[in-house]
């Protein structure tokens, strides 16, 4: 890092305290509480530029919140995104990139590992309030968590009148054919989830839930739809994925079970090629600031990779749930081999 | 010298639009490598990819679902169409112009959408039709999770492929044929198999070929119905490949290829069968179409037509119109279905909200009607070249032209990604890569839907043309564009609906500035959630039913001033 770019961080700094020590308010605030988000010059070259192209591998309907919300900071700043599942971003991205035609200034993607290949072709960023967060759920100084999505366990209050209190329910026999899971190949946060059953649930977890016949599903989104038809009646599921129909809603109940909640931080960077990339740093610095992780946690049910998180989302407490992250080494190194050794448990098709 | 100009500028476009992204979707095949990003290189060449996935039992298990359920559908399918083409062209059964519209209502249906409401009619444990059947105290149940629920799906929403082409060969089939075999002492069902199916055999073959293949490269079908039992197909099973994390897109590449071999054969088998007969119908003789009539027997063709409407259109509408203005779809009996407090307009002021929904729908029009004004030219041209020319090169052009059928849409999409990303101009992040991507996957589509109209036009009426001294151009314009003109519409309306549905290839070809429907579709889908599923599907439905009414009523007008102007 220069030293032009520590005295711009350490000013920020600074110009956030201040902000903070005045207890401004975090919504309608005028020009100087923008300050938090960016240096003037900063807000002023990324208005100029107008717009930004946003790659996602999150849902769109929930993105579109964000970018929603942060349009109400700065709603001269066009988001236009484009989203797809995991792997499908990382072939677009590599082929955009290689043919010199990458449009994406911000690329955000749940599988970190896939995203450690491209790790050259970002640009060095941080935002403000770097140092805030928490170092073990990045992989690279370039690439920040700017989604921080927790599993939980949710069921049908129609459907089941003795609900699962823990991971180790699910393994009942009770509860055959009424489970679902989101298959291990789907990506980043599954692959965070089965790593979790089997390192800290036990090597014979997976088999005693698969004598369930646990339904699979390719994502948590459509299963989460499911559990709220009753096409299944319960089964572990992202917070954020179901978090929105209970608030809604929907007969449906969500808790995190007392071993733990596995946690999957998002690896999100700029470009070196983005075309907007001021447009882009102000978007990431907002997403990343404390206002911008709050909107995601109270209205999209997501935790934050925030050393000290400003609020947890509803049903979630700190001093009961453990969290659990991933070794880095582990979620790189065994994911091929255990993935398999899944599809193979759970008669998963390859 | 003018014929091999334009022998060589046909295999130019072609070439660009066919040859080259299947070289590049070949190359992918035999190697492990992304071409675009690797270089195009051909040190890495071996067939591992073919030989894993030869050897792997789930793609034989997959293509033999593939194979069950494309034959079965297109067997109904068959049936269906054919026999509705009969009612409404050749029987006076009352109301055949609302037979012919629910004849081909379901094409407005992307396979998504059928999916998601057979989902919610035909579910073993939430399913509506088994919701009212428990409601009636009756002890059925039916399952649509399962082979029998997606040979049904497909057999019903492709039946409109054979009823478009045998319906207009039945058009333009003089009926004296007809009425010869009857004088001869042959009751009506005898000359219906002696004469008339025999006759119109071209038509049948292509539109049963024609839906087969369409059936093979569906996607939105078979995911919806079949991923809860976990029923794979060769399309969900590529598109698996390239859903994993990391995606396996060399792989998919070489199970595509597999498929574009089986789906070569076939339409290899077709020239074979249709290869050195004649089937021309139209000729230079005046006659009128003729109508059999069915006495008390038409209430019971007017009955089926009814019952078709209710299982292909009314249903599934139902279902998404329940899904779409319904706060959550969990229905615990029939009441709770009749309570109107579960309903509101949440869905679709939630889909309104969003920016995309209306970039998306103008991206869509704009794109289809590109792709169905370009499309529809270039298959009159290479239709034309092929059946009404003797021009050297034109069997290459016929097979060329053919070759994209057999390419399933998501891989179709990866070819063109790498094929064209690189070419300099900017074509990539414009609506035109999406545009030219749908000409080249549907161009077999359009060039066999108008080749049945060329098949029929006898020559006899081309030559006076030219006896009376037009020029080929001059012929084509003043005779062969009149009298195909019913064909070349339903070409540009098949190719304008098949655009605005194509999701595949779609999907790695859109950027933000460009996203379509379908994508967005397939957006709220994966989104998990029914409700804005429904609601934009619905949306999507009446656009399309407002479009193309729209275009048939301007095409009637057209048709009914040149008939004018001709009589």
């Amino acid at each position: 890092m220069n030293k032009k770019m520590i005295a711009r961080i350490v000013t920020r700094f600074v110009t956030m305290a201040g902000i903070a020590g005045l207890g401004i308010a975090l919504n309608g605030a005028p020009a100087s509480a923008q300050q938090e988000f960016g240096s003037p010059e900063l807000i002023a070259a990324a208005k100029a530029e107008g717009k930004l192209v946003y790659y996602t591998a999150n849902f769109a309907e929930v993105e579109q919140q964000v970018i929603k919300a942060f349009n109400k900071r700065f709603p001269e700043i066009k988001v236009e995104m484009v989203r797809a599942p995991g792997g499908q971003l990382i072939t677009r991205v590599k082929t955009e990139a290689a043919a010199g035609k990458l449009i994406a200034d911000v690329v955000d993607h749940s599988d970190r590992a896939l995203m450690v290949d491209l790790i050259d072709m970002f640009q060095d960023y941080a935002p403000p309030n770097a140092a805030d967060y928490n170092p073990d759920a990045q992989i690279s100084p370039k690439l920040w968590p700017r989604a921080t999505l927790v599993w939980s366990i949710a069921y049908n209050t129609e459907l089941v009148k003795d609900p699962p209190k823990t991971w180790m329910d699910l393994t009942k026999p009770q509860y055959d054919k009424m489970t679902g899971q989101v298959f291990a190949q789907s990506g980043g946060t599954t692959w965070t989830r089965i790593m979790f059953e089997r390192q800290v649930l036990g090597e014979d977890y997976w088999a005693k839930q698969a004598s369930t016949h646990p339904i699979l599903y390719p994502s948590g989104a459509p299963m989460a739809d499911s559990l709220v038809r009753g096409e299944v009646a319960m089964g572990p599921l992202l917070y954020n994925a179901i978090y929105p129909k209970q608030k809604d809603g929907a007969p449906i109940k969500i808790f995190f079970p007392p071993e733990g909640a596995p946690v999957n931080p998002y690896a999100t960077g700029i470009p070196k090629t983005a075309a907007h990339p001021n447009a882009a740093k102000l978007f990431l610095n907002w997403c990343l600031s404390k206002e911008g992780q709050t909107f995601m946690i109270q209205e999209l049910g997501n935790l934050t990779s925030l050393k000290v998180a400003p609020v947890y989302p509803e049903g979630f407490d700190p001093k009961v749930v453990k969290v659990w992250l991933p070794k880095f080494d582990d979620y790189v190194k065994l994911h091929a081999a255990w993935v398999a050794d899944w599809d193979k448990t759970f008669g998963y098709r390859q | 010298m003018m014929a091999g100009l334009w022998v060589t500028l046909l295999l130019a476009i072609l070439g660009f639009l066919v040859i080259y992204p299947l070289l590049t979707l070949l190359l992918g095949a035999l190697t492990d490598t992304n071409p675009v990003v690797d270089g195009f290189s051909l040190r890495h060449l071996s067939i591992t990819n073919f030989l894993a996935v030869l050897a792997n039992p789930n793609v034989a298990e997959a293509l033999f679902n593939t194979l069950i359920a494309c034959g079965g559908g297109t067997l109904i399918a068959v049936v269906i169409g054919l026999a509705f083409s009969w009612i409404v062209v050749r029987t006076n059964t009352p109301f055949k112009g609302f037979i012919a519209a629910a004849s081909i209502l379901p094409l407005f249906a992307p396979p998504l959408v059928a999916g998601v409401a057979w989902t919610i009619l035909g579910s073993p444990k939430t399913g509506l039709i088994n919701t009212m059947f428990k409601w009636m105290n009756l002890d059925w149940r039916v399952d649509f999770y399962s082979l029998w629920g997606l040979v049904f799906v497909f057999g019903i929403y492709y039946a409109p492929y054979v009823y478009m082409f045998t319906s207009s060969a039945l058009r333009n089939m003089d009926p004296s044929l007809e009425e010869a075999a009857e004088i001869s002492g042959a009751s009506a069902f005898a000359t219906l198999f002696s004469v008339t199916f025999p006759l119109i055999m071209p038509a049948i073959v292509s539109g049963m070929l024609l839906s087969f293949i369409v059936m093979l490269g569906i996607y939105g079908i078979p995911a919806v119905l079949g991923a809860p039992t976990n029923i794979a197909v060769l399309t969900t099973y590529i598109f698996k490949l390239t859903n994993w994390s990391p995606p396996l897109y060399n792989t998919a590449a070489a199970v595509a290829i597999i498929l574009m071999v089986v789906t070569g054969a076939l339409v290899f088998l077709q020239q074979k069968v249709l290869s050195g007969r004649s089937y021309t119908t139209v000729a230079g003789k005046a006659y009128r179409p003729r109508n059999l009539d069915l006495g008390p027997w038409r209430w019971f063709t007017l009955g089926l037509g009814i019952v078709y409407l209710l299982v292909v259109v009314i249903l599934p509408s139902l279902a998404l119109i329940v899904a779409a203005f319904r706060k959550f779809m969990f229905i615990r009996d029939a009441a709770s279905l009749f309570d109107m407090r579960q309903y509101s307009l949440m869905h679709f002021y939630s889909i309104f909200d969003n920016p995309l929904t209306m970039r998306s729908i103008y991206n869509a029009v704009e794109v289809g009607i590109i792709t169905a004004v370009v499309g529809g030219t270039l298959a009159f041209a290479i239709g034309y070249t092929i059946h009404r020319t003797n021009v050297p090169g034109r069997r290459s052009i016929d097979l060329v032209s053919t070759l994209p059928v057999a390419i399933p849409g998501l891989v179709i999409g990866v070819a063109y990604l790498w094929a064209w990303i690189g070419i300099p101009g900017g074509l990539y992040g414009t609506i035109w890569i999406l545009a030219l991507a749908f000409i080249a996957r549907f161009m077999p589509d359009t060039v066999k839907a108008l080749s049945t109209s060329f098949l029929q036009i006898h020559r006899e009426l081309e030559e006076a043309a030219w006896v009376c001294g037009k020029g080929m151009l001059g012929t084509i314009r003043t005779i062969v564009l009149p009298l195909a003109r019913p064909g070349v519409i339903a070409s540009m309306t098949l190719l304008f609906v098949l655009a605005i549905r194509e999701l595949g290839s779609s999907l790695f070809l859109y950027t933000s500035n460009t996203m379509v429907m379908s994508v967005l579709l397939l957006d709220y889908y994966e989104g998990g959630n029914l409700g804005k599923t429904a609601a934009f599907s619905l949306v999507q439905t009446v656009l399309l039913g407002v479009l193309i009414g729209g275009a048939n009523w301007l095409s009637r007008g057209a048709a009914q001033g040149s008939v004018a102007r001709t009589g």
